[in-house]
């Protein structure tokens, strides 16, 4: 039960409340870019969702079996090489080089796997796939994960946990994303200055929306007290 | 394989460059950085502990203390806790004298809480209130000048959750249970 | 490789300073300019960070510009950018210990700052390394002037300091508003504004 309740905690805080591109400013570019209709933005959300959970299963992976000190495969292989039992064995130096690889080609092997097999799901968000190894987003994902990992981190991860707060992470980016779209969509029509048509606009809408999500802050906390009891 | 080293030759050996370049930095800075980490707790440890002048990681209970140290005798804990706060999760240092009977110091490794309000936490006047406090009664976040020789903490104003947050985190770290082994282990 | 209608290093290097600032008119490398720009301690430290990583990148690319097949290209920006901010990134952990907490996730998230990939790609696998430095260093200008202008507003109006120094009287009604997420937008959208308004005024009496 507690477990469950934690793992609420952390979906309702990637989502909403810690919301990837309102509160950590992360996926920007296609939160400007992307948002001008409704229909492009869910495409861009939903092709995000998909990649930042492969892409966190995998980072997890890596991080908890070689990449975090002392971690199982590592250290196993040490030893089997000879080295001594007391070292403890930390490759975290490669973390970030490991996580971009796997997102790059995580987001090559997504994209071939749906033009091949899912071709009308190709259609609508495929063509945004490639753009998203630069998505700062996914990269952000996997740091979340790695920060809950190995022995400094306060409340260890499983691999659920991870997979939780990147489905939760996507789906907070698809409500960022299209929300904002709508009021694109809308402010076409408005009589905006000219000087801050385009990003200008859009960046202080994202201001308010901002300022909306802050609204939700400390809901995580009031909801596990009231299901502690 | 001779034309697929003709293609990703510069790609190995560039990699082979910079995993090398990796391994040397890690080599020159690992120790640094652990080093920065573990210094940032124990240089507080004369602060949370009145007469301690340093302290020594220690394991009670299954969990990661530190001993404060004056010479050799055993003047006081320094225990880690943490939990959710109102923004982010709250990281605390809590300060217990050897009897784990007394909070002597509190301090805050880690806040997101709102800038101007909440994250006064970790101001010192607030965190002053802690020190002298007998455990044993859980403490109690109240709205007014509280009463004296009690658990009660004046709250912040505006930040009413972020001081109960605090307050919670240090109750449920340290139980009865917990303090009695780590009494128990200052008897050593 | 370079040919006559490439810019020169001059060029390069003014050209990222204001006509063709990474932030302001390329709309690159947001998450940044967005996230640590509640300070200009931390705007500066990411500023000299991305400028280091940048401007190795650049210079590295534009060594092995002749020898690079255009299909690994992608792949080897990558690994190039990637070592050098875990280099910048462990030198922050061991002697700024403070400022690398601060900063914490986007000192890696450099690695996807688009600014850096976009200039490897545009300057240093075409040009010689002399105009990859420059245009590098011309682009970290840039980019650090625009961190520091975002700073400056939000440090002044949310904290009244700059630098961690006081400025404005005790008295001022610090905006706490400004330091939080939203401040982050609003600011960077009234400035980008600015700057347009500017840029279009100077178009017309050019005319």
């Amino acid at each position: 039960m507690d477990h469950l309740i934690s793992l609420m905690l952390i979906a309702i805080s990637a989502a909403l409340i810690n919301n990837f591109v309102l509160y950590y400013f992360v996926g920007i570019c296609p939160f400007l870019g992307v948002s001008r209709r409704i229909d492009t933005a869910f495409g861009m959300g939903l092709a995000v969702t998909f990649v930042i959970s492969i892409a966190a299963t995998l980072s997890w992976t890596f991080t908890y079996f070689i990449l975090s000190p002392g971690a199982p495969l590592s250290t196993w292989a040490w030893r089997a090489l000879g080295g001594s039992p007391d070292t403890v064995v930390d490759l975290s130096v490669l973390n970030y080089l490991v996580y971009i690889f796997v997102i790059a080609s995580s987001v090559q092997f997504v994209e071939m796997y749906v033009r091949k097999f899912f071709p009308a799901l190709y259609k609508s968000f495929g063509v945004f796939l490639p753009l998203i190894t630069t998505n700062c987003a996914i990269l952000f994902g996997c740091l979340m994960v790695m920060k809950h990992i190995g022995p400094d981190a306060a409340e260890p991860w499983g691999l659920d946990s991870a997979l939780v707060l990147a489905l939760a992470a996507g789906l907070g980016f698809t409500i960022a994303i299209t929300l904002m779209a709508g009021i694109r969509e809308e402010l076409d029509l408005a009589d905006v200055p000219p000087s801050l048509r385009g990003a200008g606009i859009t960046l202080l809408v994202a201001g308010i929306m901002a300022m909306a999500f802050m609204g939700f802050t400390g809901v995580d906390r009031g909801l596990a007290a009231a299901l502690a009891h | 394989m001779i034309r697929y080293l003709a293609q990703a030759w510069l790609v190995i050996l560039l990699g082979l460059c910079f995993g090398a370049a990796l391994a040397g930095m890690q080599m020159l800075v690992a120790d640094r950085i652990a080093e920065n980490k573990l210094n940032e707790t124990l240089a507080q440890i004369p602060v949370l502990v009145p007469g301690a002048e340093r302290g020594e990681p220690a394991t009670v209970g299954e969990r990661t203390v530190y001993r404060a140290l004056q010479g050799d005798r055993i003047v006081g804990w320094v225990v880690p806790a943490g939990g959710l706060g109102f923004g982010d999760r709250i990281e605390l240092l809590v300060g217990l004298d050897a009897q784990a009977a007394t909070l002597t110091g509190l301090y805050v490794l880690e806040q997101k809480e709102t800038p101007g309000l909440g994250n006064k936490i970790g101001d010192e006047t607030w965190r002053d209130q802690f020190q002298g406090k007998r455990l044993g009664t859980p403490l109690t976040v109240v709205k007014r000048d509280p009463a004296p020789d009690s658990a009660e903490i004046r709250a912040i104003t505006g930040a009413t959750i972020s001081s109960q947050a605090v307050c919670t985190i240090v109750n449920q770290a340290l139980t009865d249970e917990f303090r009695a082994a780590l009494a128990a282990a200052a008897q050593e | 490789m370079a040919s006559l209608d490439q810019p020169t290093a001059l060029e390069r290097f003014i050209n990222g300073i204001l006509p063709e600032n990474p932030v302001y008119r390329q709309l690159l490398g947001m998450c940044p300019t967005l996230a640590v720009t509640n300070s200009m301690q931390a705007a500066m430290t990411m500023a000299g960070a991305t400028a280091f990583v940048l401007i190795s990148a650049n210079t590295i690319t534009s060594l092995i510009r002749n020898v690079l097949k255009p299909h690994l290209r992608i792949l080897v920006f990558t690994l190039t950018i990637a070592t050098f901010v875990t280099i910048a990134d462990r030198f922050l952990a061991a002697y700024m210990y403070e400022m690398s907490k601060q900063l914490g996730p986007y000192v890696p998230l450099i690695i996807v700052n688009c600014v850096i990939v976009g200039r490897c790609e545009v300057c240093g696998s075409r040009q010689p390394v002399h105009v990859a430095f420059s245009d590098g260093v011309g682009q970290s200008i840039g980019f650090a002037l625009a961190l520091a202008s975002i700073a400056s507003v939000r440090e002044l109006l949310g904290s009244g300091t700059w630098f961690g120094l006081p400025v404005l009287p005790a008295s001022w009604p610090a905006w706490v508003i400004m330091l939080l997420p939203p401040g982050a937008f609003l600011t960077l959208g009234a400035l980008m504004g600015v700057v347009n308004w500017y840029q279009a005024r100077r178009a017309a009496t050019a005319k």
